[in-house]
């Protein structure tokens, strides 16, 4: 840890640094506990609301009795809609929107580059390829659609990282990313057409992004993903900040650039990829939460990071709430909530950095 | 000079000679053509969504677009009049062998034409206006099919036996099939209607609305959709519904040995169900419940079997009250 002591000792030498300057523990303190009362908020409204309503006022006491393991005030049907289905669905949202928003804003600060987004660098493609492969060739292995996901995802990641590597030039990567996915994408339409026509309908549906069917699974990888995740980029998160005021600055400043360039992407990968294969191609959350976050509490990554990933659980959290009662008993895909209200944020954003 | 002003006249006197004979023939083609609409030759028909179709008396050279179509024909007795098929047409075992023509979503519009058919036939679930569309203008007779229930598969046997001339045929295909609904609806008619909840998949999960053809066969076979309000064909759909719903029977599709829905999924998901419970997942052959064809009578009696067990009538879990 070398190279943390030494930023640590430049930037406390920069006279007004820019970064640095934003984030105090008060600030910190303020931003991290709204986040967390919206997401507790949002929780309690997501686990009394659906098709079948439950109301509030009696998730607690259900709650305590499940956990004392006496007898519940619920009745049979309730207690398994409540604790094997709502709790895990709910879950599975907050994790797969916590590891997109936080691979969105690792690349983002990584390639400072606000349009750079899981999805822009074709590493969502890649985990909905591997996922798809699953789907269609190995239905049959149990866990094999969020280990082919995360497979597709690293290996996308090496390809695009080895066509992209120039080194002060993160354009190159982007490019070499949305070249990925066009071509990942037409590999997955020929594949489509190749299966039978009710595994054709699955792909379809699961390419627009579907948290109702991967909760069993899908939450132990991609809460075993977020936690590493989390833990690996706050480590960087410093390296991250030199490194957005540009690579060759960050380098005379002692930052190993390198060596952060492939511990983040490879993360910031990972992430991706046990999001994807647990919930589908979700879009949007990586690109829009980390914008969001850095206009209210600034651009430190220290706080940008594990802020993202609590506003990206909220976000998803949302969009399939709506998913789930909308037009109950329908089911809409998450996929498109996140979708039409991303799109105009972003739109919005673009608009006003202008 | 002279000569070969003379030869280059005669060249456009030829040609012209030609080109005369050429419109005069197109002409007496094209009279020849209407007088056979006129004295009956070919016959106009009603499709299944109402257009009107000119078609020509015992068709030779037949495409059909969809499975149960394929199967139609074959069951009429038209197997050698069959010019092409879908890649999905798989029944009967001699259908496998007819040329293909792309499969049902995407037929290859210039196949179809290089086969010369003189009637293609199409099902609306294949939703192929647009080629419908481009066939008509290319003056190939198309006939649509669209049965919504089993009654209007029955019925569009034997407009189809109409208008490939083997009404006689179709007749006789449409008693027996006729003889087994009311076979199946007879024996169901004072038992007790359990719910039913139909999985088209799981992940995500998938039933059948009320316009589809699974429901209908549900209705006949004696048992209830809890989806079956559903105005959507193929709706995902909400778990909690579905055990709030608490059905009685689940109904599944499977196919040689490998199980579309995995009955581990079914036991995990619905286990407080009474499906579950008293351990009722019947299996149905997705063939036989999807086509609207002739051995969709098969179906219903498969369902109607699993819904309504022979051996256990007087003691059904289904009677029992709930």
């Amino acid at each position: 840890m070398r190279v943390e002591s030494l930023i640590d000792q430049v930037s406390t030498q920069l006279p007004g640094d820019p970064v640095k300057s934003y984030l105090t523990r008060r600030r910190a303190l303020i931003v991290f506990s709204v986040l967390l009362l919206a997401l507790l908020g949002c929780a309690i409204a997501a686990l009394s609301a659906g098709s079948e309503h439950i109301a509030a006022g009696r998730l607690f006491p259900a709650l305590i009795s499940k956990l004392t393991g006496t007898v519940s005030t619920l009745s049979r049907e309730q207690d398994v809609i409540l604790f094997s289905l709502r709790l895990p669905r709910i879950a599975l949202a907050i994790g797969v929107g916590a590891a997109l928003a936080i691979a969105g804003a690792a690349f983002q600060a990584l390639l400072r580059n606000p349009l750079a987004d899981p999805y822009v660098l074709g590493v969502s493609g890649g985990a909905a390829l591997g996922s798809i492969t699953a789907i269609i060739f190995a239905s049959d292995l149990s866990y094999s659609r969020p280990l082919f996901g995360f497979a597709g995802a690293a290996i996308v990641t090496l390809i695009v990282y080895r066509l992209g590597r120039r080194e002060d030039d993160p354009a190159h990567l982007v490019l070499a990313g949305v070249v990925m996915s066009t071509f990942l994408s037409s590999v997955i339409a020929v594949m489509t057409t190749m299966a039978d026509n009710v595994k054709l309908r699955n792909i379809t549906l699961w390419l627009l992004g579907d948290l109702s069917s991967g909760a069993v699974e899908g939450l132990f990888f991609v809460t075993i993903a977020v936690a590493i995740g989390a833990a690996v980029l706050l480590t960087q998160s410093r390296a991250l900040n030199l490194m957005m005021i540009g690579d060759r600055d960050a380098f005379a400043m002692g930052v190993e650039t390198a060596r952060v360039r492939w511990v983040v992407h490879l993360t910031a990968s990972l992430l991706t990829g046990a999001a994807v294969s647990a919930g589908g191609a979700i879009g949007y959350v990586g690109l829009v939460t980390p914008h969001l976050v850095r206009l209210a509490a600034g651009s430190d990554n220290r706080l940008v990071i594990p802020a993202s990933a609590i506003a990206g659980a909220i976000m998803v959290l949302i969009a399939d709430t709506i998913a789930r009662t909308a037009l109950s008993p329908r089911e809409l895909p998450t996929g498109a909530i996140t979708a039409m209200v991303g799109a105009p944020v972003f739109v919005y954003l673009l608009l006003k950095s202008r | 000079m002279r000569r070969s002003f003379l030869k280059a006249k005669s060249k456009k006197f030829l040609f012209a000679l030609a080109t005369l004979l050429l419109f005069a023939g197109c002409a007496g083609a094209r009279t020849n053509s209407a007088k056979s609409v006129e004295t009956g030759d070919h016959r106009k028909f009603t499709d299944g969504i109402g257009r009107a179709v000119s078609i020509p008396p015992n068709p030779r050279r037949i495409i059909s677009l969809a499975p149960n179509v394929t199967e139609i024909l074959f069951a009429l007795g038209l197997g050698d009049r069959v010019a092409g098929v879908t890649s999905y047409c798989d029944f009967p075992e001699a259908a496998k062998e007819k040329e293909k023509i792309g499969d049902t979503l995407n037929p290859n519009l210039e196949k179809i034409i290089s086969l010369k058919p003189d009637l293609v036939v199409v099902s609306t679930s294949s939703q192929l206006e647009n080629l419908t569309l481009r066939l008509d203008q290319l003056a190939i007779p198309v006939y649509v099919t669209n049965p919504r229930t089993a009654p209007d598969v029955v019925a569009s046997i034997r407009n189809l036996g109409e208008v490939t001339g083997t009404s006689e045929r179709a007749a006789e295909v449409a008693r027996g099939m006729e003889s087994r609904i009311s076979a199946v609806e007879q024996r169901v008619k004072n038992l007790p209607r359990p719910s039913v909840f139909y999985v088209l998949q799981t992940g995500p999960l998938i039933t059948a609305g009320r316009n589809t053809f699974i429901n209908d066969l549900i209705n006949i076979a004696g048992g209830k959709s809890i989806s079956g309000d559903e105005t959507a064909d193929y709706p995902q759909f909400s778990r909690e519904t579905v055990i709030a719903r608490a059905p009685e029977i689940i109904v599944a599709p499977a196919i040689h040995g490998s199980e579309l829905v995995k009955e581990s999924d079914l036991r995990r998901d619905f286990a407080t169900t009474p499906a579950i419970r008293s351990n009722r997942i019947v299996r149905v052959t997705p063939d036989l419940v999807d086509r609207p064809g002739p051995r969709i009578v098969e179906g219903l009696e498969q369902l109607a079997e699993g819904l309504h067990p022979l051996g256990a009538q007087a003691s059904s879990p289904a009677s029992l009250p709930k």
